[in-house]
């Protein structure tokens, strides 16, 4: 930390809080808030005499409230910048700082909070994590028995630096423990709390063993564990040295610790899984492995960088193996615990991925982006014919790449946000935005042609680009035998899927429809698929309203990886159709078809597809001439 | 394509009956086995864990035979404990229904009627917390066809409560808790202890 703060073109802003981003990648205009510190940055020299004098004392965060900190205070003693702030929640404005720091004149009690804006190319979040709370579970008595503590705390006794200097003493009688056991998953692995896997709490909890037992070979250690889980280089290895050196493993999760009142020794019940049954043993101490979990204020950070969170709350990567550095708006990239827990070397890798990602970005004069963005035709646009923009458009993004300047301007794609699901395209009511390489025209004539002979047997089936797309291929890969009767047609996201496709698909004689997409959490254009959801859901009323078969129209949300799931779902739907008799069948595509014109938005009259190539040809006439005026 | 297998694992079978669903969540941690006061205090044998590891193993023998399956008393401490969330108490209930389809019994006392002093009020059935009792027809000697109260054995786990809210002491479990047993328990207190010189 100290080198880089010595680099020319590093700039450390210790203490200061990001309030807003704005703009895009390569152009972002970020506000910063620099929280006062109550001491001028350039006087201090980081001399300590102002903490000496304080007579305050709360409870040190750093230290795990182990030890006291002053009013006055860095956070550590590697802190950089080496620059000391004052706690006016603790500070009793007694000035004795002020006396102490003399002639350097370092203190100013009348600094505020300053908001400084900054041109920024690219983004790199490294917020980590924070741990559970295992006070919640009140079978490991945690806050109720002095002796029980949590790894961090464990960290600091443990720690040459720390309050105690390295010697690990019990919190009651201040004595050296000689038994001990580590209790692994506090709050992981558990559906109550966290359901996910903290990833490296395992090696964790063996390397504070080995540590120990380094230090005091006579030391009795046990570790509860559900699974142990070394599955890096060495890691093993280390495990098996923990091993040998005498650390007991025992599988099994304790259900309870009690303590003996007098001794304040706890007592651990559990089963041992590989005895098979239960024990009970008596231990000094016992260090809860607590369970990574997102930083507390992680929601509001993923509302001003406009990034998504994954369900367990830390933040979306673009592609959980491709690109895990990236998040989904181009120019913000994570590193480390931030986008989801790991260990150190991860963390490393990530960071040093996430920099270069940056680099590019820093030195390059153009970017290259995905060419499917949307395009507005100001002359269409709702601002234009009624004086008044809808702004439907601006709501559906899920990036805010669209701008309505004002009502009677039209709506603007910032074309290098854009990341092309084409949400705004279905939700335009007046056909005013489209979605290149995806326009109206190029689906409606992908679908008549699939619709051209034998309608009523054919199932079209609407894959979004990203997850049903990829089971699709996944089914054909590995062989599930589906209906040959499927044809399917890509989109990017399944927020594109305009109304009109479905009723035009209807119109046409489609014996069924499938509409499918990515699950919720897994959308590449972050909310794109609640959009999509949505329309479908609304849909699927319309439908039901209409007194069409059920199971005619359906609703499926397929990752890339279930392609059993996607042959599944087709032939259910084969299924439905062959239960319907041919005549019948019929007869309801006949009775529907004037329902199904009826709700058609876009096309008055229902253009043949050469008058909807008409539109298309207009409409990339429109474009170029954009593009030369530009 | 793989085709989907049309016989029925035992795994299979617990999954379907309501409460048996999450079963192969189970992760073998052994939070409820030291949680359990039945293993504790009563059966050092009892281990839910690994009756759900023979049902997910097709153990059907070995799970029907064990004390597991017929001594949870439902006190659901071990749903509260179980990081998996899974209701243990309902997969061993499915697990002791299908046993009961097997012609299997309880390995414990289970709760008999009189049929000659039971009027069939339906206030056992009312009762009974694993409802194991139900109102039949039934022909009865010296009293023709009655409704009388049945005790499904393989059901009932032998608490007593039946024996306590009946009004006419036709139902018990023999042996040790009908009425008469505890009363004479009770009364033997009562008499003066002769005193030790």
């Amino acid at each position: 930390m100290a080198d880089a703060a010595r680099q020319p073109r590093i700039d450390v802003r210790a203490y200061t809080e990001v309030e807003k981003v704005e703009g895009f990648v390569g152009n972002f205009k970020v506000t910063l808030r620099e929280k006062a510190k109550y001491v001028i940055a350039d006087r201090c020299n980081g001399c300590g005499d102002c903490a000496q004098a304080c007579p305050i004392e709360v409870p040190n965060s750093f230290e795990m409230d182990l030890a006291p900190r002053k009013a006055i205070y860095i956070p550590m003693s590697q802190s950089v910048p080496l620059i000391y702030s004052i706690d006016l929640d603790a500070c009793i404005h007694c000035y004795k700082c002020v006396e102490a720091c003399g002639a350097l004149e370092a203190i100013d009690f009348s600094q505020e909070d300053k908001l400084v804006e900054e041109d920024i190319g690219a983004i790199i979040v490294a917020t980590g994590f924070s741990h559970f709370d295992p006070s919640v579970m009140e079978e490991y008595g945690y806050g109720r028995f002095p002796n029980v503590i949590t790894s961090m705390e464990m960290e600091r006794l443990n720690n040459s630096a720390g309050p105690t200097a390295g010697d690990l003493i019990r919190p009651s009688d201040h004595k050296n423990p000689q038994k001990l056991a580590f209790i692994n998953c506090v709050g992981s692995r558990d559906k109550r709390y966290n359901p996910s896997c903290s990833n490296f709490c395992c090696m964790y909890s063996i390397k504070n063993a080995v540590l120990l037992k380094q230090m005091d070979p006579e030391v009795d250690i046990t570790i509860y564990y559900i699974d142990i889980r070394t599955p890096s280089k060495g890691y093993e290895e280390f495990y098996n040295r923990a091993r040998e050196m005498g650390i007991h493993f025992t599988q099994g999760r304790p259900s309870l610790i009690t303590e003996d009142p007098e001794t304040h020794n706890l007592f651990v019940h559990s089963e041992d899984i590989g005895l098979g049954h239960v024990i009970e043993k008596e231990y000094d101490m016992v260090m809860l492995n607590i369970a990574a979990i997102p930083q507390p204020d992680q929601d509001h950070m993923s509302s001003v960088l406009n990034v998504a969170q994954s369900p367990g709350g830390w933040f979306m990567e673009y592609h959980p193996k491709l690109r895990p550095m990236d998040s989904p708006t181009d120019g913000v990239f994570f590193a480390g615990a931030c986008q989801g827990p790991k260990d150190i070397p991860a963390s490393v890798a990530q960071g040093s991925a996430a920099s270069s990602r940056a680099g590019r970005i820093l030195h390059s004069e153009e970017w290259e982006i995905e060419p499917t963005v949307a395009v507005v035709w100001p002359d269409r646009c709702s601002a234009t014919t009624k004086g008044r923009a809808c702004g439907l458009c601006a709501k559906a993004c899920p990036y805010g790449a669209i701008n309505i300047l004002s009502p009677e301007t039209p709506a603007e794609v910032i074309t290098a946000k854009c990341h092309g699901c084409g949400g705004c395209v279905a939700e335009c009511p007046d056909n005013a935005i489209t979605q290149l390489h995806f326009t109206d025209a190029q689906i409606l004539a992908q679908m008549r042609a699939v619709l051209a002979s034998k309608p009523e047997e054919k199932i079209i089936a609407f894959r979004c680009h990203w997850c049903s797309y990829g089971g699709a291929d996944l089914a054909g890969t590995s062989h599930f035998e589906y209906t040959a009767n499927e044809r399917g047609l890509r989109v990017m996201c399944s927020a594109r899927l305009d109304t009109d496709f479905i009723f035009e698909a209807f119109r046409l004689g489609a014996g069924a429809v499938l509409y499918s997409g990515c699950h919720p959490q897994d959308c590449h254009y972050i909310t794109g698929q609640l959009l999509g959801a949505k329309r479908a859901k609304r849909l699927e009323k319309i439908f039901s309203r209409m007194d069409m078969t059920e199971g005619r129209f359906r609703i499926a949300w397929i990752s890339a990886a279930e392609g059993d799931k996607y042959a599944r779902v087709l032939n259910e739907m084969q299924t439905v159709l062959d239960n319907i008799p041919p005549e019948e069948l019929k007869a309801e595509i006949d009775r529907l078809k004037p329902e199904m014109s009826k709700r058609l938005k876009r096309f008055p009259g229902v253009p043949d597809v050469s008058e909807a190539m008409e539109y298309s040809d207009a409409l990339t006439k429109v474009i170029n001439e954009l593009k030369e005026a530009a | 394509m793989r085709h989907p297998s049309t016989t029925q694992t035992f795994a299979d079978k617990v999954k379907a009956i309501p409460g048996g669903e999450h079963l192969e969540l189970c992760y073998s941690c052994g939070t409820c086995v030291s949680k359990c006061m039945i293993q504790q205090k009563l059966e050092p044998d009892f281990n839910p864990r690994r009756l759900l590891r023979m049902v997910m193993m097709d153990m059907k023998e070995e799970a029907f035979t064990g004390p597991t399956t017929w001594m949870c008393s439902e006190c659901d401490l071990c749903y509260e404990a179980c990081p998996q969330e899974i209701h243990i108490s309902g997969v061993i209930t499915a697990v002791k229904k299908i046993a009961a389809e097997h012609g299997r019994k309880t390995i414990l006392k289970t709760a008999v009627v009189d049929q000659q002093t039971c009027v069939g009020c339906g206030l056992c059935v009312e009762s009974c917390p694993y409802e194991a009792i139900k109102l039949v027809q039934e022909k009865v000697p010296y009293r023709g066809h009655v409704q009388v109260a049945q005790v499904d054995p393989s059901l009932c786990m032998a608490c007593g409560l039946c024996s306590a809210v009946c009004r006419s002491t036709s139902i018990g479990v023999p042996d040790e808790f009908t009425d008469k047993e505890l009363m004479e328990d009770l009364w033997s207190w009562l008499q003066p202890q002769e005193v030790l010189t």
